[in-house]
């Protein structure tokens, strides 16, 4: 239980820091949304002024930060200026979706690099695991914005994919059945773009485990016992290596994250990237701060996991705990 | 063939690579600016060596194009007008390595532009577009991957050096930047800064937004080796003999960091230069009329040029050599290291 | 004779914080008295654990002890500020046990011997290239190797470095941890004859720190016995070897490997 709790300490002092930063960031902003409309002449100065005072944006940093936290506790985000709407509706709804597509990307991404990192560890130095080198070493070299674009481009002169969004026109009338197939074939595209982006990491990285413990002495033991290679390799093998690959689980979090901002952009798909690109764009203040956070949040909240997977998986911490 | 051990082999490569784009005056064959409305989004001119009627030429030439007739951007080529391709031609002038005036380029044709990788919306040139947008590109990339180095090494060797409470607090911020995915970090801070400035203080901008995300991991690499070396005995003996904390870390502790610096220098200045190419394409980044990798395929973001105008793709090409170039390196540097751990860096993006 | 070092119920304590907030503590010092002799020698012996590296690091002035009295040269160095011990420090010299780790591999030979002098800023550059070069010879390192980086000699030349280095200040005391433990045994008699030829030479005083008891008695005039953190018996090297009075006295000298009662005859005062 202690170690749960100190991990949860440190997730919520890393949030609180997060805010804090975002928050101290936006600070040094030496424009804001309200200058750029300053600029408009057809808002008279008086209006911006009213506005201003009404989003209290003229109090020094600290009693803002107190309200947004404040207001924050009560479920709500600040305001979105551009948008004419409170923030926190906005944000989940492009964060669902930004969730969907980056959680199917990690599934997939482990489901294929597991067996094949196992693969590559078991036929180290012949041949298998000689091309996953290499393909993994081609698609490492391949940014994710050219492999985006490629991808892009592709779909678009092959017509195989829809080029963007994550809905086809008339999606209201469809059956709940259509439907999900519509918005699944819709995101075949992103998701492939980004499995393809994480996935020589994850490979490299499984192997890399797996192969270490395959040369352990208790594994050949357990080989003498006339263990079949199946079961020694998922269950014991995987098992003792699980500590490394469930960090890079969490890592990988961060990095499909990450990856997922651009994807969305360039494939249009109506996530948290697009919304954060045009807040920029906007100087929309709190929209910035909430998409940040929000996935901030998704990155913590995937680690916790991570540090769940990692209690129950290895004895080691469990009886560790035990004996604090 | 020189024979180079392993990581030199990757450098030379780097540097040439490097010396091609630093002299793209003298590659391309013309200035990136230079429009010609007359040819908008022409595709790349194939270049011939064998003529309509079969006749073989020692010179390679191309046909100058012009409009399908019914047409409106379609282009065809004049058999009748063949233009040879000349080689050291004069052309217009610029500064080779920014210092010396010089007006040699490669190749370049006479009574008609050649355009090797075709043109953009406004007639010019992508194969010159693509060069001296990498000069930008590329060192943004350096810069922004020197100035983070420089902070986490700073970070780093005090945390290291003085430890206590000091390292405590420096290490927990650390851990704060990196707990953000790095891309929203980029964005978060470049939309905190002024959007319309200047072609030079958007340089300058993005360098220090660049700068300033990726600091974390190099600073913990290096806290790791300064905390150990400072235990080290030699360390001790000097300190015994009256040496003073600044001599220790210069003399004895900083050289210990040379290869970890080294090695994250040559995964950090590729994912920099991504990350400047990141910020262009999505209009945050250098602006208009200064090239740079990402805001050449900026156009990419209209479905029309997505579907007719592929060629304005190859920008993208145009860093994979590069990132080859340098995930060797690090790849090389780590392995001459002995520790042959998977390359990663400072929550980068795929790394 | 006019002790040199004189060092008077030292204890040192070491709080670790564990993890939970409990405080652990390691007691490495426990009332440690002895002094030693101006050119003479003085041999510490025990087992590893029983406190001699903590020793030599708090006569050397790198760590402070929690109580007791140190005087060197009849200063109580004990009581000095940072400042204060900046200037005795130059005085006490320590030779580590392992070349391979108490010299940087990077450096020369010549960068580590006047590194010292350097650090002190005394004397200009070429003053010092010389010195060093002489200290170097005075060691037996041959002139030509002088640029040679320590990682490419040898154990023994390496610690001849350390030697070289440690004397380049001129100090009264050199504290010799472990210095001949990592050696060959054949290189282990060579330089100790050449540590006794220095002594001989320069009027060193040294305090050997060692578990081989055999070298103790060859070296040294006078044998500390330290156990646990304690001076369990002190006297001269003939008297400890021949009559060991407390139990891991005997245990230390039945131990020692016997080739030939001559060789391991202990010193005269």
């Amino acid at each position: 239980m202690r170690y749960f709790l100190r991990r949860w300490m440190q997730a919520v002092f890393l949030l609180i820091g997060v805010s804090i930063l975002t928050f101290l960031f936006s600070a040094i902003a030496p424009g804001n949304y309200f200058d750029e409309m300053r600029l408009n002449p057809q808002i008279s100065p008086e209006t911006v002024a009213a506005l201003r005072a009404q989003y209290q944006l003229d109090r020094p940093l600290p009693v803002r930060y107190a309200r947004w936290v404040n207001s924050l506790l009560h479920g709500e985000m600040g305001f979105s200026f551009a948008n004419n709407s409170p923030v926190a509706p906005l944000l989940w709804a492009r964060a669902r979706n930004t969730l969907l597509l980056t959680l199917t990307a990690t599934l997939i991404a482990w489901a294929l690099a597991l067996p094949l990192g196992i693969w590559s560890a078991e036929t180290r130095g012949r041949l298998p695991d000689r091309a996953l080198s290499g393909a993994t070493a081609a698609l490492l070299v391949i940014p994710e914005l050219v492999l985006a674009l490629g991808l892009l481009i592709l779909a678009v002169r092959s017509g195989w994919f829809p080029t963007g969004g994550m809905f086809s026109v008339g999606f209201e009338i469809l059956s709940p059945m259509q439907k999900f197939r519509d918005v699944a074939w819709h995101m075949e595209l992103p998701v492939l773009a980004l499995v393809l982006s994480a996935l020589p990491i994850l490979v490299r990285h499984v192997r890399a485990a797996v192969a270490e413990v395959l040369d352990a002495p208790f594994l050949r033991a357990a080989a003498s016992h006339g263990i079949p290679q199946r079961t020694l390799h998922y269950k014991y093998a995987l098992r003792a290596a699980a500590n490394p690959l469930i960090s890079l689980f969490g890592f990988s979090l961060g990095v499909l994250l990450s990856g997922s901002l651009l994807v969305e952009v360039v494939m249009s798909w109506p996530g948290l990237g697009p919304l954060l690109l045009e807040a920029i764009l906007a100087r929309d203040l709190y929209v910035v701060i909430g998409g940040v956070l929000c996935s901030t949040i998704f990155l913590v909240a995937g680690n916790f996991f991570a540090d769940v997977l990692m209690y129950w998986a290895d004895p080691r911490i469990r009886t560790g705990a035990a004996a604090k | 063939m020189i024979q180079l051990s392993g990581w030199k082999r990757w450098l030379l490569a780097i540097v040439v690579l490097h010396g091609i784009v630093a002299c793209a005056g003298f590659f391309a064959p013309y200035d990136p600016t230079e429009q010609d409305r007359e040819h908008p989004y022409l595709p790349p001119m194939r270049i011939h060596l064998v003529d309509t009627q079969g006749h073989f030429h020692f010179r390679p030439f191309f046909y100058a194009e012009q409009l399908r007739v019914g047409s409106f951007d379609q282009f065809e080529e004049r058999s009748q007008q063949a233009i040879p391709l000349r080689f050291f031609v004069t052309g217009a002038r610029y500064d080779l390595l920014g210092l010396l005036p010089f007006r040699t380029h490669l190749f370049g044709a006479e009574a008609s532009r050649v355009y090797l990788l075709g043109s953009d919306a406004y007639g010019r040139d992508q194969l010159s577009r693509i060069l001296y947008g990498g000069q930008i590109s590329l060192l943004a990339g350096m810069l922004g991957a020197g100035l983070t180095l420089l902070i986490g090494v700073l970070i780093g060797a005090t945390a290291g050096y003085l430890g206590g409470w000091r390292d405590g607090l420096l290490m927990r911020v650390a851990e704060l930047f990196m707990a953000l995915p790095w891309l929203y970090l980029l964005f978060a801070l470049r939309a905190f800064l002024p959007l319309s400035v200047s072609p030079v203080q958007a340089f300058f901008l993005i360098i220090l937004v660049i700068g300033a995300v990726g600091w974390a991991r190099p600073a913990r690499l290096v806290r790791g080796v300064v905390l150990s070396a400072r235990e080290r005995d030699f360390v001790r003996a000097a300190r015994g003999f009256g040496a003073t904390d600044s001599y220790l870390l210069r003399r004895h502790i900083l050289p210990e960091t040379s290869s970890v610096i080294l090695t994250q220098a040559a995964i950090l200045v590729p994912q920099f230069v991504l990350a400047e190419m990141t910020l262009s394409f999505l209009g945050l980044g250098v602006p208009e009329p200064v090239p740079s990798w990402g805001s050449l395929l900026a156009s990419l973001q209209q479905y029309s040029v997505l579907v007719s105008y592929w060629w304005m793709y190859l920008p993208a090409l145009a860093i994979v050599p590069f990132f080859l170039g340098y995930l060797g390196l690090a790849s090389a540097l780590q392995q001459d290291a002995g520790t042959e751990k998977i390359v990663r860096t400072a929550g980068g993006s795929r790394w | 004779m006019d002790r040199l070092l004189i060092v008077e119920k030292i204890e040192k304590r070491y709080g670790r914080a564990h993890v939970l907030g409990a405080k652990q503590e390691v007691t490495a010092l426990l009332d440690v008295s002895f002094s030693i002799g101006r050119g003479s020698t003085l041999a510490l012996v025990g087992e590893s654990g029983s406190g001699k590296s903590t020793l030599a690091l708090c006569i050397a002035c790198l760590e402070r002890p929690t109580s007791g009295k140190i005087v060197f040269n009849r200063n109580e160095i004990t009581v000095l500020d940072e400042k204060q011990l900046r200037e005795v420090r130059p005085q006490i010299q320590l030779v580590f046990q392992d070349p391979a780790r108490s010299l940087n591999p990077r450096f020369s030979a010549l960068e580590l011997v006047s590194e010292p002098l350097l650090v002190q800023g005394r004397l200009d550059k070429r003053e010092r290239e010389a010195r060093a070069r002489a200290l170097l010879g005075q060691v037996g390192i041959p002139q030509e190797k002088a640029l040679q980086r320590a990682e490419e000699f040898s154990g023994g030349q390496r610690q001849r470095l350390a030697i070289a280095r440690a004397l380049s200040l001129e100090p009264k005391l050199l504290i010799l941890d472990e210095a001949l433990s990592a050696l060959d045994c054949s290189v282990q008699a060579q330089i100790a004859n050449l540590l006794m030829e220095l002594q001989g030479r320069l009027g060193l005083t040294y305090l050997f720190i060692t578990h081989d008891f055999a070298m103790a008695g060859h070296l040294a005039h006078e044998i500390a016995v330290m156990e646990q953190g304690r001076v369990v018996e002190i006297g001269a090297a003939d008297e400890v070897l021949g009559t060991p009075n407390q139990e891991v006295t005997r245990r230390l000298v039945a131990a020692m490997p016997r080739l030939t009662a001559e060789a391991h005859a202990p010193r005269a005062v």
